[in-house]
């Protein structure tokens, strides 16, 4: 309790510091997965990739983010356990950030599949069970995120798998593509604004302060669903039938209609991650700015200061404009192979599976989930060639980070303390 | 930089097919040249065109090779790995066929008798067209990939292949014409040029054998 008197504005600075560092790291890193695909499909520029991502990744972290937030701030660990010393998930929590951040550098240096929901996750379990007592981990919570972990790139793959098999025999196996991809396109993209509008409204608008149930949240995201399907019909109606030259790649009529739908995809791709991912940076801080505001007093049902989730979008948003967009140019060069017919199936897949998570309050890694959702498509013969040893590779990765990820937050929380007392 | 995105999906090993094509239309192209130096007996020229042939044999291995790097264990493919293989097993032996054709003819430095030279280069033609068509299919597995192997692009592969088939046919009764020839006049010259010179005949049907077997394995491929 005197701890956080007596530093309370140092810890207040250098968790926001640490929560900012792990929002850039996101930006300049992990959005790159989720952007890249489309950049690759030439659905996008480059700019216009920044762009969408800037406002959407904020909007999703804003309005879908909540959950998760609420997840790793509370749900993880039981706050109450510490009502007696708050210093303890202050510092604790500061150690989460550092480690994942840490980690999360070596990672990316030497190019591991590893994943920033993973690291925060293994650090915040990784403290409280060792520096605090195994019995303030919400084992149950913990294994059902887990198992989340599985079950998502699972699931995205199985939807992007019925997805483009429900785009091989509606529009590509037929005698006139273009004509049906016209037809039939429009219907995804309702897909596409139905999905988002129905998980946001269902799970994530309670803390702007609108409650709608369920009647209401499905009206209006078939509302919102054909508004957008309507903006789109509009738009394709001037893609013609002709080839075009993209960068190196042609595109033919159909491939500039697909184009056309990755263009939603990736919107709703950006809202998904920053539904999901925002919240490994703002969820560790708002636990630290609760402590410290209420000047030592734990409070798991205190509301969440808007201006962490600004802290966390601007952190986002600044990441991918200072580095961000050499990883999205690099990831988009390189995979050219996925054009807008395949890389809207996997886009899709991954964003509805991680919008679905973000409903659920459960923090997945996104990028294995597009890795799931993209090993649908090819198990439906859409990639012709891809490499399962990638899979193998995050399994590992899976196998590691948990470990390093606590062991760092334990090696932290220990100093922390011992520089404090 | 590398992601986990970038590296789960792998460049497609028709890329490198495709280009193998290229390499042996071109090299049966020069095959014609080849002949018609021969006929006309300029071998300066004709050691040139077989220095050509050489070098296209060099990039149709550098191919393959590549080809075969691509095919990874780790590797899930939209078509069986060993359909992959075959086919460019089978188009290899199309620059490789080329090669020996004309080195054989160099080292002996062989005649084409001038009552059989057209029927002669007519059948070289033919095989070329062949090659041409089965190349033509190969370049279009884009299209057919991109349609998913259904649609218009499976009815245009099975044109192509069907255009295959009738060259094929074509040639086959040119072979039996040009042997015809051969043998009208096969005993006014060395008994042993005119063995080589059968020789010859065979490897050019050879050429449109393997051209046509590449477009088979093709349309298996595509009817998968």
């Amino acid at each position: 309790m005197e701890v956080i008197i007596l530093y309370g504005p140092y810890l207040l600075i250098s968790g926001c510091v640490f929560g900012f560092f792990m929002a850039w790291g996101i930006g300049a890193n992990d959005v790159a997965n989720a952007m890249g695909p489309s950049v690759g499909a030439k659905a996008l520029t480059l700019s216009q990739a920044i762009l969408v991502a800037c406002i959407f990744e904020f909007a999703g972290a804003y309005l879908a983010g909540g959950e998760v937030t609420s997840t790793i701030r509370k749900g993880i660990i039981d706050p109450a356990l510490l009502a007696d010393s708050p210093e303890l998930l202050v510092f604790g929590m500061m150690s989460s950030l550092l480690a994942a951040g840490v980690w999360l550098i070596v990672a990316s240096f030497k190019g591991w599949p590893v994943s920033t929901t993973h690291s925060i996750v293994g650090a915040i379990v990784g403290f409280a069970a060792v520096g605090i007592s195994a019995d303030s981990v919400n084992w149950p919570k913990v294994g059902s995120i887990a198992s989340s972990w599985v079950v998502s790139p699972l699931l995205a793959g199985i939807i992007s798998f019925l997805i483009f098999k429900s785009v091989q025999n509606l529009i590509l196996n037929t005698k006139n593509p273009f004509d049906n991809a016209k037809k039939y396109v429009p219907g995804y993209i309702f897909l596409v604004g139905f999905i988002i509008s129905m998980v946001t409204m269902l799970k994530g608008l309670k803390h702007v302060g609108l409650t709608l149930n369920f009647q209401e949240s499905f009206t209006y995201s078939v509302l919102v669903g054909i508004g957008i399907a309507l903006i789109g019909s509009l738009v394709l109606r001037r893609v013609e039938n002709t080839y075009e030259q993209r960068g190196d790649v042609v595109f033919d009529g159909v491939e500039k209609v697909f184009g056309v739908l990755m263009v939603f995809t990736a919107c709703a791709m950006a809202f998904a991650h920053g539904s999901n991912d925002v919240a490994n940076a703002v969820g560790p801080l708002a636990a630290i700015v609760n402590v410290v505001q209420s000047g030592g007093e734990v409070t798991s049902h205190s509301t969440m200061p808007w201006w962490i989730l600004l802290l966390g979008g601007v952190g986002i948003v600044s990441g991918l404009a200072m580095l961000g967009y050499r990883v999205i140019e690099t990831v988009g060069k390189n995979i050219t192979e996925l054009t807008p017919s395949r890389g809207f199936a996997a886009v899709l897949a991954a964003a509805a599976t991680v919008v679905l998570g973000s409903g659920t309050g459960l923090p997945l890694s996104t990028t294995h989930t597009l890795v799931g959702a993209v090993l649908g498509v090819g198990l439906a013969r859409g990639i012709s060639a891809i490499d399962l040893g990638v899979v193998g590779k995050i399994i590992i990765s899976w196998l590691i980070t948990l470990p390093v990820g606590a062991g760092l937050s334990i090696l932290f929380f220990f100093s922390l303390k011992g520089v404090f007392s | 930089m590398r992601s986990t995105i970038t590296d789960i999906i792998k460049k497609s090993p028709f890329g490198p097919i495709q280009a193998h094509m290229i390499v042996s239309k071109a090299s049966v192209e020069e095959l014609i040249n080849f002949l018609q130096f021969a006929i006309d007996l300029n071998w300066d020229e004709a050691v040139q065109s077989r220095k050509l042939i050489s070098e296209l044999e060099n990039q149709a291995d550098a191919l393959k090779a590549e080809t075969r790097g691509l095919l990874t264990k780790s590797i899930f493919l939209a078509v069986p790995r060993e359909d992959i293989l075959d086919l460019i097993k089978l188009a290899d032996d199309i620059p490789n066929t080329v090669k020996d054709i004309s080195g054989l003819m160099i080292g002996r430095q062989m005649e084409i008798p001038k009552q059989i030279a057209s029927s002669f280069l007519l059948f070289a033609k033919e095989a070329a067209a062949i090659t041409d068509a089965a190349a033509e299919a190969v370049d279009y597995i884009d299209e057919l990939f991109q349609f998913s192997f259904g649609g218009n692009a499976a009815i245009k592969m099975q044109q192509l292949i069907e255009k295959l088939n009738s060259l094929e046919n074509k040639n086959d009764h040119s072979e039996i014409t040009l042997r015809a020839e051969l043998f009208a006049i096969e005993k006014d010259f060395p008994p042993i040029n005119i063995v080589f010179l059968y020789d010859i005949i065979n490897k050019i049907g050879e050429l449109s054998d393997r051209a046509e077997q590449v477009g088979h394995r093709i349309s298996l491929i595509a009817s998968r």
